[in-house]
């Protein structure tokens, strides 16, 4: 293909590690906004934009993709501090559905066309994605999912419904796992499409969740057409290729970050409640404290795979049911030490740090979203343990 | 037996070469034979002293001692891994403690060190006044819980930093079964303690003791790992309802919580030994690998016999042999929250931990 010229003109894969890490360190806390450090909820585009659209223009929007996509070509080790730097620095995850999920496929299996169409623009910010998979009766059975895109000779009409789209409502594009085919069986007749948010017959309605956030959104589509060119990959090949970037997504959220914060806020919290030197709280918090440092001892392990070049197995999914039962565990531990203000909606004593409430609420949805810790043990069993 | 799924061990290939050889030899000398294991049960001195001798031959008591003293000059990672070869084997000779003797042994300069290497003297050490501590008992009073006792040519009486060497025939012994069909012993020197052998090393016991610590961490790691693999084979084969039971969801999940205990044991004791050895961890990290162990020990065992139903509960089952040597190694050397207040003291946060 006609190579995409990165921004960034270094190979910063040559700096050793540690003059890496400073290296991006300095940039990061020179030009993260303040103001946005360690959000308590996924912000939107609005809020988002001004620290995507520096990393655009530093040509650090994409770390993991290849130079000659316009990517930096971090190896997997330098990809791992290059998380680590952003999230010591409390910075938030920003719109990066386009930069992490559809990226990386467009790279792996799309035209030269469809490389050359869609890559450049979301180095440059233009283009904005969000991910539309599951359906209101495709949950966890995702195979399952009924939106339909039929054949109309030059283009596809999509119909149906998409829900729990992550951050619908800033995207101008979508890309969609539709059924092509319904006489197959169920994982061999999707297929996996490209649609411009702003075509006729698609709406939007925001849902709000516990935290009364509109981070979700419902996505219907009302006789969508949709240009032939727009599906990536094969006709009804669409499930395999999605499934080849969910490990990304295990190894993400099994990362022991949101309970190590989770930790620190129990921390503060008993210190302001007085009783953090009770013994029966004290064993608590020392069960917590070293279920978080074996958590580590079990994620280092994956990096280390990771940073080896090799592909992470099935059991990856342990990692997630351990990182969000633990996150719940401990903000359970923060409710039941809090007494009222675990009740309050907003922190208490006007403290960011000490709010009890809301980091019960927020622990909820983490054994529910990507794929939940029922579906996960399934995947052990069947795929780990050979369960059958 | 050493590819567990769960990713790499964080080991060069020069030492994953060597933990390989260690595991390999361990199985040989070892085998899988639990009728031995059977025949000793419930009996005194309740392990095999030939066996301990060719232990010695294969270098395994002192494992850790330098070369220059007559060890074999090995790591934490080589102890780890035979020590969860040792638990896999539910083998009932007292290694973790005869290398706690070599040790100090060697600290103290003493000459019955290569007889206590190659097997011919059993020396036990004798520390604890009480149970579950991690303390070396003071003064002469009984030495509580010394593992396997009546099979002692010697004992290594602990006060304080002090060592005095006992022969078997200077201590009265009193023993009592444990669950696992081996003993522990009380010993009461017979006179007033003779000289010790060595003053002072208060910092070598401590070490020592941690080592074994991690050492026992690790057999009750290879006591997982048996008893879960007899679980799965039940889990394929055993049928009900016209399917084999490994079909069933609640089964399932019950297993895979199992093997996510077994995962974090794995990675908390092979993370402990790699740090030791390469200078960067020291008790706080033996303490957490240890208190991951026990309580994933009595996690594992438990469902791994509810898994197996009514077969599980009988003596005949080898799968109880695992459950009730966990028992045994779960308090030993100090239990899961004897450990993890160790860990909080020892390792204090920091406010941005």
């Amino acid at each position: 293909m006609n190579a995409i010229t990165p921004r960034e003109k270094q190979d910063l894969n040559l700096l050793p590690d540690e003059e890496f890490r400073q290296h991006i360190r300095s940039w990061i806390e020179a030009n993260y906004p303040a103001e946005i450090r360690n959000p308590e909820k996924r912000l939107h585009w609005d809020e988002n934009k001004p620290w995507y659209m520096k990393l655009a223009e530093k040509g650090w929007l994409c770390p993991g993709w290849p130079r000659e996509y316009g990517g930096l070509g971090l190896s997997p080790a330098k990809q791992i501090i290059w998380t680590e730097e952003l999230e010591r620095w409390g910075c938030a995850r920003t719109n990066d559905h386009g930069i992490v999920m559809l990226g990386p496929l467009v790279i792996r299996y799309g035209t030269e066309e469809q490389k050359q169409r869609f890559l450049p623009k979301i180095l440059s910010g233009e283009h904005v994605w969000c991910q539309g998979y599951s359906e209101p009766n495709s949950g966890s059975d995702l195979a399952s999912l009924r939106t339909e895109a039929v054949d109309a000779g030059d283009h596809y009409v999509v119909n149906g419904q998409k829900i729990w789209t992550t951050l619908a409502g800033d995207a101008n594009w979508i890309f969609l796992l539709v059924r092509t085919d319904k006489e197959a069986k169920k994982q061999e007749g999707i297929s996996f499409l490209l649609v411009d948010m702003t075509s006729p017959g698609i709406t939007v309605r925001p849902i709000i969740n516990l935290e009364m956030h509109d981070e979700f959104s419902e996505v219907f589509f009302d006789n969508v057409k949709v240009p032939k060119e727009n599906l990536v990959g094969q006709l009804n090949k669409g499930w395999d290729m999605a499934k080849a970037l969910l490990s990304f997504e295990r190894i993400y959220l099994g990362s022991p970050r949101q309970s190590a914060y989770a930790l620190t806020r129990l921390r503060q919290l008993a210190e302001r409640m007085g009783v953090a030197e009770e013994p029966v709280f004290a064993a608590t918090y020392a069960k917590h404290r070293c279920d978080l440092e074996d958590l580590k001892s079990l994620y280092a392990r994956y990096v280390a795979v990771l940073k080896a070049g090799r592909p992470l197995g099935a059991d990856v999914s342990q990692l997630k049911i351990v990182q969000s039962e633990l996150f719940q565990r401990i903000t359970e531990t923060a409710l039941s030490i809090a007494g009222e203000n675990g009740a309050l909606f907003g922190p208490m004593e006007g403290n960011r740090n000490l709010n009890p409430g809301a980091l019960y609420i927020q622990a909820r949805p983490t054994t529910i979203y990507g794929g939940t810790s029922e579906i996960q043990r399934n995947i052990i069993a069947k795929n780990v343990l050979e369960l059958g | 037996m050493s590819a567990d799924p769960t990713g790499l061990a964080p080991f060069s290939e020069d030492r994953a070469e060597s933990i390989g050889m260690i595991r390999d030899s361990a199985q040989g000398l070892l085998g899988a034979d639990m009728a031995r294991v059977r025949k000793l049960r419930f009996t005194e001195p309740g392990f095999d002293p030939a066996l301990v001798r060719e232990m010695g031959a294969a270098g395994w008591i002192g494992l850790m001692i330098e070369e220059a003293k007559g060890g074999t000059g090995l790591g934490h990672a080589e102890m780890a891994a035979l020590a969860e070869e040792l638990g896999r084997a539910c083998a009932p000779e007292p290694l973790t403690s005869l290398q706690l003797s070599a040790a100090l042994l060697a600290a103290a300069g003493h000459d019955l060190l290569p007889q206590m290497l190659s097997g011919e003297a059993i020396v036990l050490t004798a520390w604890q006044d009480r149970p579950n501590t991690l303390e070396p008992a003071t003064g002469d009073g009984p030495r509580r819980f010394v593992p396997m006792a009546a099979g002692a040519t010697h004992f290594l009486f602990v006060s304080g930093g002090n060592l005095h060497l006992l022969p078997a025939s200077d201590v009265t012994l009193e023993t009592e079964q444990r669950q696992d069909g081996g003993h522990f012993g009380t010993v009461r020197p017979k006179g007033a303690l003779p000289a010790p052998i060595a003053t002072g090393l208060g910092e070598a016991i401590a070490a020592a003791l941690d080592r074994a610590a991690l050492a026992t961490a690790a057999e009750l790691l290879g006591g997982m790992e048996a008893s879960f693999a007899m679980t799965l084979d039940y889990l394929r084969t055993r049928k009900q309802f016209g399917t084999v039971i490994g079909k069933f969801q609640a089964l399932q999940h019950k297993a895979a919580d199992a093997r996510v205990q077994l995962s974090l044991a794995r990675a908390a004791v092979e993370e402990a030994a790699f740090e030791l050895d390469e200078g960067t961890g020291g008790p706080a990290i033996v303490a957490r690998a240890k208190a991951r162990a026990s309580d994933a020990a009595m996690a594992v065992q438990q469902a791994a016999l509810q898994l197996h139903g009514g077969i599980g509960y009988t003596d005949e089952y080898d799968q109880g042999l695992h459950l009730r040597r966990a028992m045994v190694l779960v308090p030993s050397f100090g239990g899961a929250a004897l450990h993890r207040a160790r860990f909080m003291a020892l390792e204090p946060e920091t406010e941005d931990a």
